[in-house]
């Protein structure tokens, strides 16, 4: 690698350009949490509730804190000084359990931490586990969203025996009228089930004190280091600078980790307390028990349309499983839903009820795609039932209901402005890819023979790149710094935070292009707030479009300024100035002047242009006017084995509208992700809770995400329509292919089975839950 | 989870029905019980070994029956925890006259949860199947030698 | 998932290893390990020792004598999935062996530690029972055969004796004229299978002269699907023959219940994937 920086024509943004992240990633040599060792370090095990409902009546430690080489344990009754698990859902009315960091008198789910053993190994920490001896009164427990609902249900929280955290009731339009006006009302329950969201690396913390400077540091799996550290800083009485919050690499977060965790707090506490570094890793176990699950909707939704296919509007009862308690965002994910809810299409009557419920289970939250996954399979679902009920063609149906690309920005009936967009686009793209009308044929032969074929659309949008601060809770704007160092290097330090996106190489693309230099001489920073300037996260899509775009403003500014030293060497006005392949001209001088010429004149100031401060940092915040809204369709081609109920995926087709893109390869990585996990959640993944509160799918000898063997192969396109609402035109493609996959499966499936009257099929559609269906409907 | 069982004993039914409230033949019988202390009217402490495939654990708990109905029927109710996990379940024991046999039949339901629960679902069924099953061959055994007492005390 | 302490053993011969299970109090087995390690990790088994037979180089062979083939316990699934003895002379046992789990598991779990372990959604036992295959036992009494009808007794339990360790599976080298086929619908996220049929088919003149079929995960332990073979016996060699047959797949059998597949789905696939297996069977005998 070159020292110093030599001027390239070469440009990259636009171009398919490998990750810079994945050399080290894939060869064993990156950095996570665990690989963080230091002198002295004790490690810490945490005891955990197997019970889902029960009084603490006594916790015995005597015996594990003689156990070999345990320095010290503590129980809820020690951690009372350390404030609550924090939520920051600021939703009216909205009833919010004390959250302790460890369980006090009362356990409300299985996997609530009970007591921590400190250790000189994780294994006598494990060891010493055994020897805590805990009395529990077990109480009646409930799982179930629903059933906590009914009268005379456990009360999961005694001082609110309804189990209802919050109600939220929208209407918009005239409903009333809607329904009145209608030809045809459609009505379906609709399951978005629990899931669990399966980061390759669990959570795990590192904390440091260090007594004599009073200062902490933490070391967490996170994807939100400043949020983080702002929280712990309350929770734990200590000031904010001398707080450090380190991400070193993150294994996947998927939402998992937008959140602040009672561990993150109590390791700490506990480092404080013993005076030695601590670390504390989640086995994978803990992780199913203990770290938040996603979506847990039920949904009650009725469709008014007119005959021709105008869908007139949309009512919703949505029962949101919120789990024992709230953690940073939880009570928020299903308003999202709610605004979501009216997908791509025009109609503006809509009437919402929502109720968020305790149960004694994990706390749901934020899960890729984050209430728009649960929202747009409703509505895909929806539109595809109608389609059916009218006997007419879903693609047809929906390209009736998009509103036209001269609308935008379009007000939505639930408050929202799309910003831009052209819905009909990537359809007509997908389906020409597929030959639809060729599939139809194949599709109405293959039935004749007995085969059940079936064809899927779905074509969805999410709201993405949050946000507009006031819509989001900690703020929603994001930082950026670039730093030109002498050599001509350049430093790019971003607020988000990514943990997989690949923004390492999306900002280098950045960087890269707006100084001619090459993709090696940028090094992109993130994730330690005693380096980047306060920064909100990496999550809702939000990477590239937000983040990103103050790295551009950043970049903007030190052209600007590079401009006004090369002109002060060219001897000619800055607009006068020309930058091309890492080099500025000007037709006024025969002379040039390189981008290494001025990073080295910047800092040395042999020749200071008048009234220009040395240096080349610039620190800008963006903040978004408006959400962006990214769009497309999705089509899946199934078969399934009318005899297993197996399904075979015959062909995915995702056509992807994220707006501007910077690097195609890594678009294409996100959408083969994102339709992983959504493959995963239409067809095989399901956290189940039994009656009594205890997680059945506890490991993954049970819970099956998808694998190698279970992915098709996936043909990703694009059509790109910018977005107005940030300098970058780029929307936001994190979450798109969880969003659009679940629904375009289901509803092919449903299409396969459609001739022997199959209306919907809720999610995972296993083998054994199609070939009842498919026995029921044949007998 | 349901659990059933069906199994004939050589006994004509009050035989089998005190045989069925000899707690130190449920002792023998129930698989893996290390001990099995009276500490009330049909009440007692239990210790059990639990042994599957690889899995071992202890597990300490109580039984108790409750709805007598000589010499027909009984309700048998558990409940148990160990470091593995937990069990609480109860469950009918019927006897009915079967020539100059019994129809010994069991409908319960247990629930289980903690470690086992979380990670063994696929082995919880096959578990009790096989418990129930030892269960009563064990009966059966201890039916075979009651009414040859000296046999019985080899 | 951090095991309790035990203390390990590598002993290298087979009477090192029996003395070894003898003396030592709470010990277990290992042999690759593949279902034990997950347990202790788990402290679900929590054995004071481990008595690794993994280098024991008199347990590592697949030979073929006359008509019999020869598998030496500590071979591994992938060694006998790529045999070329026993593609050659016994293709379903390799076939089988290459359905097991993923990569991982089949370069590191055994034969005879599957065996042993007796999990009634393994893989090996459907084509062991299809194969009428023997199973050899050595332990502080000496050696002796069990068929492995036998040695399977129930969910995670066999005829092994105390003391006693799997030496050696026995399978008999195809005759001309077989086919055989192996069929599973598996657990997506333990690869078990929920219902496994193997199937071997002998097919002359046109007639059947010979059927064996082997049922796992259905079960609480594998079995032999006798109504199915005895249907087939004699019978003309077409496909209406072997729908008919297979419909005895799960006679007489309480098939198993979990999460994933209920009692009458394992049974109804015990019959689907016994006729597609006999199907690929007929196909590969012709």
């Amino acid at each position: 690698m070159a020292t110093t920086t030599t001027p390239k024509v070469e440009t990259f943004i636009g171009r398919r350009i490998r990750r810079q992240e994945d050399p080290r990633l894939i060869t064993g040599t990156a950095t996570y949490v665990d690989d963080v060792k230091m002198p002295g370090m004790l490690y810490a095990a945490i005891l955990r509730s197997p019970y889902a409902a029960a009084r603490i009546r006594s916790v015995r430690t005597q015996a594990a804190q003689k156990a070999p080489g345990v320095h010290a344990v503590f129980t809820g009754a020690d951690v009372a000084g350390v404030g609550p698990v924090p939520c920051a859902a600021g939703l009216p009315g909205l009833r919010v359990p004390h959250h302790t960091i460890l369980a006090t008198n009362r356990v409300y789910y299985v996997g609530h931490a009970v007591a921590v053993v400190v250790a000189s190994d994780r294994y006598l920490a494990a060891d010493a586990l055994d020897q805590i001896e805990v009395e529990y009164e077990v109480l009646p427990a409930v799982a179930d969203p629903e059933k906590a609902l009914a009268p005379g249900a456990p009360a999961v929280h005694p001082e609110w025996p309804d189990n209802i955290a919050f109600t939220q009731k929208t209407e918009a339009g005239d409903i009333k009228k809607a329904f009145a006006d209608a030809d045809v009302v459609v009505k379906e329950r609709i399951v978005s089930q629990r899931l669990v969201p399966m980061a390759m690396e669990p959570r795990g913390v590192v904390a440091e004190w260090r007594a004599g400077e009073k200062h902490l540091t933490i070391y967490s799996s996170t994807q939100i280091p400043h949020l983080l550290r702002t929280q712990l800083a309350l929770m734990l009485g200590i000031p904010e600078n001398h707080l450090r919050v380190i991400t070193p690499e993150v294994g996947g977060g998927f939402g998992s980790k937008l959140n602040v965790y009672g561990e993150e707090a109590l390791m700490g506490f506990v480092a404080r307390r013993v005076n030695k570094p601590i670390k504390w890793i989640e086995s994978r176990r803990e992780n199913f028990q203990t770290t938040i699950h996603g979506r847990g909707h039920v949904d009650y939704l009725e469709m008014a349309a007119k005959k021709d296919g105008t869908i007139l509007g949309l009512k919703l009862k949505l029962i949101q499983d919120l789990g024992a308690y709230h953690q940073l965002l939880g009570p928020l994910i299903p308003t999202l839903s709610v605004l979501m809810m009216p997908g791509l299409y025009k109609f503006q009557n809509v009437s919402a009820d929502l109720v968020g419920v305790f149960t004694n289970a994990v706390p749901t939250d934020a899960y890729r795609g984050a209430g728009r996954p649960e929202a747009t399979h409703c509505i895909e679902r929806m539109v595809d039932i109608l389609a059916a009920e009218l006997k007419m063609d879903p693609a047809e149906i929906r390209l009736k209901n998009f509103p036209a690309p001269e609308a935008f920005p379009f007000p939505t009936a639930t408050g929202l402005a799309y910003d831009s967009g052209d819905y009909a686009k990537p359809l007509h793209k997908a389906l020409e890819i597929l030959d639809y009308k060729k599939a139809r044929q194949e599709q109405a032969a293959a039935r004749k023979q007995g085969r059940l074929i079936g064809i899927g659309i779905s074509t969805y949008g999410e709201i993405c790149a949050f946000g507009p601060s006031p819509a989001t809770p900690a703020g929603g704007g994001e930082s950026a710094t670039v730093k030109v160092e002498p050599t001509g290097k350049v430093t790019v330090m971003t607020g988000a935070s990514p943990h997989g996106q690949g923004e390492e190489t999306t900002f280098a693309q950045l960087a890269a292009d707006a100084f001619g230099i090459g993709m090696d001489d940028v090094v992109v920073i993130h994730g330690d707030t005693a380096v980047v300037q306060y920064g909100i996260g990496t999550f809702g899509s939000r990477g590239t479009a937000v983040g990103g775009s103050a790295v551009h403003l950043a970049l903007q500014d030190l052209r600007t300024k590079c401009s006004r030293f090369a002109a002060h060497a060219l001897g000619v006005a800055v607009e006068e100035v020309r930058f091309e392949g890492g080099v500025f001209s000007s037709a006024k001088s025969s002379k040039t002047v390189s981008f290494n010429d001025v990073a080295l004149e910047a800092h040395i100031c042999r020749n200071l242009p008048p009234g220009l401060e040395p240096g080349l940092v610039a620190t800008r915040f963006f903040e978004p006017s408006n959400f962006a809204f990214p769009f497309g369709a999705h089509i899946a081609q199934v078969e399934v084995d009318k005899e297993t109920g197996e399904i075979e995926i015959l062909r995915y087709i995702a056509v992807d509208d994220c707006g501007k893109v910077i690097n195609p390869l890594l678009v294409d990585g996100q959408v083969h992700g994102g339709v992983a996990q959504g493959l995963g959640q239409a067809i095989f993944e399901e956290a189940v809770y039994d009656d009594d509160g205890q997680l059945v799918t506890g490991e993954l000898m049970t819970y099956a995400v998808p694998k190698a063997q279970h992915v098709p192969e996936i043909e990703s396109h694009r059509t790109e329509t910018p977005s107005p609402v940030n300098p970058l035109g780029a929307k936001g493609v994190g979450e798109a292919g969880t969003i659009g996959a679940s629904p375009s499966l289901v509803n092919a499936v449903v299409d396969a089975l459609a001739p022997l009257g199959v209306r919907h099929i809720d999610m995972p559609m296993t083998p054994q839950k199609v070939w009842r269906i498919l026995s029921q409907k044949r007998s | 989870m349901k659990i059933q069982g069906e199994q004939l004993l050589p006994l004509p039914p009050q035989a089998a029905w005190n045989l069925l409230l000899d707690h130190e033949v449920l002792a023998r019988a129930i698989p893996g019980c290390e001990s099995l202390v009276p500490i009330g009217p049909d009440e007692y402490e239990m210790k059990t070994k639990i042994a599957v495939s690889s899995i071992q654990g202890l597990f300490a708990g109580k039984i108790r029956i409750e709805e007598k109905r000589p010499p027909s029927s009984y309700r048998l109710v558990m409940e148990g925890q160990g470091r593995i996990g937990h069990v609480r379940g109860s469950g009918v024991l019927t006897l009915a006259a079967e020539g100059a046999s019994t129809k010994l039949s069991y409908q319960g339901e247990a629930h289980i949860g903690g470690l086992i629960a979380s990670v063994g679902e696929r082995m919880l069924d096959m578990t009790a199947k096989m418990m129930t099953k030892k269960f009563f061959s064990g009966l059966l055994r201890e039916a075979e030698s009651a009414p040859r007492p000296q046999e019985a005390s080899e | 998932m951090i095991a309790q302490p035990f203390e390990y053993h590598a002993p290298e011969s087979v009477s090192e290893a029996l003395k070894l299970l003898g003396s030592l109090e709470n010990s277990r087995v290992l042999a690759g390990g593949q279902s034990l390690i997950p347990m202790m990790k788990l402290r679900l088994s929590g054995p004071a020792h481990l008595i690794d037979l993994g280098r024991i180089a008199e347990l590592h062979y697949i030979a073929q004598t006359n008509g019999s083939i020869r598998i030496g316990a500590m071979s591994t699934h992938q060694q006998v999935a790529t045999s070329e003895t026993l593609r050659q002379s016994c293709p379903l046992l390799a076939e089988v062996a290459g359905h097991i789990g993923d990569v991982q598991v089949r370069n590191l779990g055994t034969i005879g530690g599957s065996v042993a372990h007796a999990d009634p959604a393994a893989d090996y036992p459907a084509a062991l029972q299809a194969l009428r295959a023997q199973v050899r036992v050595v332990g502080p009494g000496g050696e002796r055969t069990i068929s492995i009808d036998d040695f399977l007794i129930d969910a995670f339990s066999t005829a092994l004796g105390e003391g006693e360790i799997v030496s050696e599976i026995i399978v008999a080298a195809d005759r001309a004229g077989v086919g055989s086929a192996y069929r599973k619908l598996q657990q997506p996220a333990s690869g078990f299978s929920v219902c496994g049929v193997a199937v071997q088919l002998g097919v002359a003149g046109g007639k059947i002269t010979h059927a064996r079929v082997g049922v796992t995960g259905v079960a609480s332990r594998a079995y032999v699907a006798k109504g199915v073979e005895d249907a087939l016996a004699g019978q003309p060699a077409n496909a209406a023959t072997l729908a008919a047959a297979s419909q005895h797949a799960a006679e007489g059998v309480d098939p198993l219940s979990d999460l994933f597949a209920a009692p009458d789905y394992r049974a109804h696939l015990a019959r689907v994937e016994a006729r597609r297996a006999l199907e690929s069977a007929l196909a590969a005998a012709k």
